[in-house]
C-alpha cells in the first residue's frame, strides 16, 4: 500500500497538466482540483493505487462562476485518507465523462445528479432516471439553486417507469413495490429461468423526502442533526454524528474528548440493538420466528436504556454540533455496565441455540453468494463487505470520535455468502459490547459536553466524514454556506446506497424464494408511501384515489379547511 | 446437532417466560428524563421567540397581532419531542413533562395557545415584556413576526422567487410514450 506521500506524489508526476491544485485542511483529508477531461484517467489511477471509490457529490456554484461542480470522494482505508477528486463543468454544458464504466459504484451518484442537477455523463451504461418521480417534468433540476424547495410540478398519471427487458427466455417476477418482506417500498423485477434468478432491475427512491435540499435553504445548522437523524429509524445517532463531525471540521473547531467518547458509547449502544434487530428481522425472513421473538426480547432492554439515557426510545437527539446533550453520570455508567452484562449473556445464549441449527444453515450458506473481487469491484461496505473477506471497517480505518484509542477486532469471515453477515454481526454485538465498557473506563472525567461554537464559520468550506454505521459506511460531505447560517450542499450517503447495487450481483443464480433473505442480508433502509386505495365496504368496488385528490384530502385534514 | 439446537432453543424461549408487560392495564411510567410533552409556563415566558427560532419541525409560531399582544403556538401536531425548546430557552419556561399518552381525535386537544401582553419600547418600537428587567437585550428581537397560525405555518424566512420561465417546460413536456 502506498502512502500519503506517496499516492500525492504520484498524481503530480503522472498529471501534471490536469490537476488545477491541491489542498490538504487537515492530513487525513486531500482535495484535489482537475480539468475535468481527466476524471474518468485519473479515479482509474487512484482505484489502481488500492482508494475504494465512496461518493460523489454533485453541487450547485451557478451563482459564483457559472459552473457545476462534482466531486468524487475515495477512501485509502489503510492509510486513513480521504481523497477528493473536485471538478466542475460549465453550467450550460454540463457534460463529464462517466467513471461508472469503470467503478459500477459510481452508477446512482451519477444518475442522481443527472436527475437533481442536470449534469450529463458520458459513456454512462445505464443513464435511466434514478431518483425523481416519474411524472416530474424534465429540465427542472430541483437541486440547483434557483428551483425553491417547495415546487410542486403537476402531476402526471399516465407515466410509468420503464423496467429493463427481461432476458431471452426468462420471466418477470415483480417484487414490491409494496411487499410483505421489504419494510419499505422499493421495486424490484426479479427475471427467472424457472426457479433461478438471471438478473434483477430496481426501481426506488418512491421515498425520496428531499431532505438535503430542506436543509440547504430551510433550517440551520444547529437544527439539522435532528433532521439527520430522521433519515433513518435504526441508526439515526449514526447520520447525526457524521453531520455534526462534518460540520465540526468544515468550521475548524475541536470538540472536548468527553463528548467524543460519550458518542462512541452512544453509536456502540445503537449498533448492538441494531445487529439484534436485523437478526431477528433475518430470522423471520427465511421462517425462523423464534429468533425473531428472542432477538428482539433480548433488545427490548437497550431500548430503554437509551429511553434512560437520552429520553427517547430510538431517535435519541443526543448529539449536536460541538459535543452531545446529555452527560453520562456515575449512575447512567452503572445502569449501561448492567445492561450490557446481561445482553451479552443472553445473546451467548441465543447464539448457542441457532448456531448448529441445520435450518438456518441450509437457508443461508451459499445464498448470496460473491467474490472478494465482485465486493471491491462494486465497492460495497459493512458486514456485506467483511462476510466476503473485504477487511474494512472504518472505525479502524477511517477513525473518528474515540476510536483511536479502543482495543477492538474487525470481524472477518470468508463464506462469501448470507451465513457470513449473520457470523459477522453477532460477532459484531460481542465487540460493541466490550468497546462501551473500554470507552466506560478510559472516558476523561472531566471538559465540557458541548462546545459552543465561537469563530466566524468560514464561508465554502468542505468537509467530509465517514462512520461505520451497523449496516456499512456512511458518508456525510458539507460545503458551508455564504453569509446564511445552513449549508450551501449537503450530502448523505447511507450505507445501504452502494449495497443495494450490489444486490442484483447477489441474487444471480439464487432461487427465487431467497430473494427475501438476500435483499434482507445487506439490512436495507429504503423509506412512505404515495399512493392508497378507497375501498367501498358496502358495494365492494374500489375506487382509485389519484394523487391530487389524496393531497387535497390530506390539507383539509391536516388544516381543517 | 439439530436435536441439540431445538432443545436449547426450547430452553431459551422457557427461561425468559412471559415478558410481554401489562400495559395499558398496568401503567407503565416513563423514566426520569423522558422527553414527552412539553408544558409552557406562561408566568416565565418572556416571549423572546428563541423556542420558535430553534424549532427543528417548526412547530412552534409566533405572530404579533399588534404592538402590545404577541401569540405563541405550539402545535404538537408535527412535533418531534427533541426537547431543543426547553434546552434553548433563558427563562426555563419550558420543561418537557413525562406525558406520553398523547393519541386524540381533534388536534387541538394538544394545541398550546398563548397571549403574551409585550409593551413597545419608547425607542426603538420593538415590542418587550415589562416584567422582567433588562429583556430588550435577551430577546434580540428583529421586527414583527408573522407566522399563518391558521394553516399552522411559518411563513419562510427567505423564500426565493421561481423564474416562472423554468415552469414553460413543464407545460409543454411531453410525457414519455408506454
Amino acid at each position: 500500500m502506498p502512502s500519503r506521500d506517496d499516492i500525492k506524489k504520484s498524481l503530480t508526476d503522472s498529471f501534471k497538466g490536469a490537476i488545477v491544485k491541491m489542498e490538504q485542511p487537515i492530513d487525513s483529508r486531500l482535495f484535489v482540483d482537475i480539468h475535468k477531461e481527466k476524471v474518468r484517467e485519473i479515479s482509474n489511477a487512484i482505484v489502481k493505487m488500492g482508494g475504494r471509490y465512496q461518493v460523489s457529490i454533485g453541487y450547485d456554484n451557478i451563482a459564483r462562476d457559472k459552473t457545476l461542480g462534482l466531486v468524487h470522494a475515495f477512501a485509502f482505508d489503510r492509510e486513513n485518507l480521504f481523497l477528493l477528486l473536485r471538478t466542475s463543468a460549465p453550467a450550460d454544458a454540463p457534460v463529464f465523462d462517466s467513471i461508472t464504466p469503470d467503478i459500477p459504484n459510481a452508477g446512482w451518484s451519477e444518475r442522481e445528479y443527472q436527475d437533481l442537477l442536470g449534469m450529463k455523463f458520458t459513456g454512462h451504461p445505464k443513464p435511466k432516471r434514478l431518483i425523481l418521480a416519474d411524472d416530474w417534468p424534465a429540465g427542472v433540476y430541483p437541486l440547483r439553486k434557483e428551483i425553491p424547495w417547495n415546487l410542486m410540478p403537476p402531476a402526471a398519471e399516465d407515466v410509468a417507469y420503464q423496467l429493463d427487458e427481461a432476458p431471452a427466455g426468462c420471466t418477470t417476477v415483480p417484487v414490491g413495490p409494496f411487499h410483505p418482506t421489504l419494510h419499505e417500498p422499493a421495486h424490484f423485477a426479479v427475471f427467472v429461468d424457472g426457479e433461478t434468478i438471471k438478473g434483477c432491475d430496481y426501481r426506488g427512491f418512491m421515498t425520496h423526502r428531499g431532505i438535503e435540499k430542506l436543509c440547504q435553504t430551510q433550517v440551520s445548522y444547529n437544527e439539522i442533526p435532528f433532521i439527520a437523524e430522521r433519515i433513518c429509524g435504526i441508526c439515526g445517532s449514526v447520520h447525526a454524528t457524521a453531520y455534526s463531525q462534518a460540520a465540526e471540521m468544515a468550521f475548524g473547531m475541536k470538540i472536548s474528548r468527553r463528548a467524543e467518547y460519550i458518542r462512541t458509547i452512544m453509536l456502540e449502544i445503537e449498533r448492538i440493538h441494531s445487529h439484534l434487530l436485523w437478526l431477528g428481522v433475518a430470522g423471520h425472513l427465511i421462517g425462523f420466528d423464534t429468533v425473531f421473538m428472542q432477538a428482539w426480547r433480548v433488545r427490548e432492554p437497550v431500548m430503554w436504556l437509551g429511553e434512560r439515557i437520552t429520553g427517547n426510545r430510538k431517535t435519541y437527539g443526543m448529539i449536536v454540533i460541538g459535543g452531545v446533550r446529555r452527560d453520562i453520570t456515575p449512575e447512567v455508567k452503572e445502569d449501561i455496565l448492567n445492561v450490557i452484562k446481561k445482553i451479552e449473556t443472553e445473546l451467548m445464549t441465543i447464539h448457542k441455540a441457532i448456531a448448529g441449527d441445520s435450518a438456518i444453515h441450509k437457508r443461508t450458506k451459499g445464498v448470496g453468494a460473491l467474490t472478494r473481487e465482485q465486493v471491491i469491484d462494486w465497492s460495497l461496505v459493512g458486514p456485506v463487505a467483511r462476510a466476503r473477506n473485504v477487511d474494512i471497517d472504518a472505525r479502524r480505518d477511517l477513525p473518528y470520535a474515540a476510536y483511536d484509542d479502543m482495543k477492538f477486532s474487525v470481524p472477518v469471515v470468508d463464506t462469501m455468502d448470507v451465513w457470513g453477515t449473520v457470523v459477522v454481526r453477532i460477532l459484531e454485538t460481542f465487540e460493541a459490547i466490550s468497546i462501551i465498557r473500554q470507552a466506560l473506563d478510559k472516558m476523561p472525567n472531566d471538559g465540557p459536553i458541548l462546545t459552543p461554537v465561537t469563530e466566524e464559520i468560514p464561508p465554502l468550506a468542505h468537509a467530509i466524514s465517514s462512520i461505520e454505521a451497523p449496516r456499512g459506511e456512511s458518508v456525510h460531505y458539507i460545503i458551508t454556506g455564504e453569509n446564511e447560517n445552513r449549508p450551501e450542499r449537503w450530502r448523505v450517503r447511507a450505507p445501504t446506497y452502494p449495497n443495494l447495487q450490489g444486490v442484483p450481483a447477489m441474487m444471480m443464480n439464487n432461487q427465487l424464494a431467497d430473494v427475501p433473505i438476500i435483499i434482507g442480508s445487506i439490512d436495507p433502509c429504503f423509506s412512505c408511501t404515495d399512493r392508497m386505495m378507497l375501498v367501498d365496504m358496502q358495494s365492494g368496488k374500489a375506487k382509485e384515489v389519484s394523487g391530487k385528490e389524496l393531497e387535497e384530502l390530506s390539507r383539509k385534514l391536516t388544516t381543517g379547511r | 446437532m439439530w436435536l441439540t439446537s431445538k432443545i436449547k432453543q426450547v430452553l431459551m424461549v422457557l427461561k425468559p417466560g412471559t415478558v410481554t408487560l401489562g400495559y395499558p392495564f398496568i401503567p407503565n411510567p416513563a423514566p426520569k428524563d423522558f422527553r414527552g410533552q412539553p408544558y409552557w409556563d406562561h408566568h416565565k415566558c418572556i416571549g423572546c421567540g428563541g423556542c420558535a427560532a430553534h424549532c427543528p419541525a417548526r412547530t412552534i409560531l409566533v405572530r404579533d397581532l399588534c404592538q402590545e399582544l404577541r401569540v405563541m403556538l405550539y402545535d404538537s401536531s408535527r412535533c418531534t419531542y427533541c426537547g431543543r425548546c426547553a434546552d434553548v430557552c433563558p427563562e426555563s419556561a419550558i420543561t418537557m413533562t413525562d406525558k406520553f399518552e398523547l393519541a386524540t381525535g381533534d388536534r387541538e386537544d394538544l394545541t398550546e395557545r398563548m397571549e403574551l401582553f409585550m409593551l413597545t419600547c419608547q425607542r426603538c418600537g420593538r415590542c418587550y415584556n415589562m416584567e422582567t428587567e433588562n429583556i430588550i437585550d435577551k430577546m434580540d428581537l428583529k421586527g414583527y413576526r408573522y407566522d399563518n397560525l391558521d394553516a399552522r405555518a411559518l411563513i419562510p424566512k427567505a423564500t426565493e422567487c421561481i423564474d416562472t420561465a423554468v415552469l414553460t417546460e413543464t407545460e409543454t413536456y411531453q410525457r414519455p410514450a408506454k
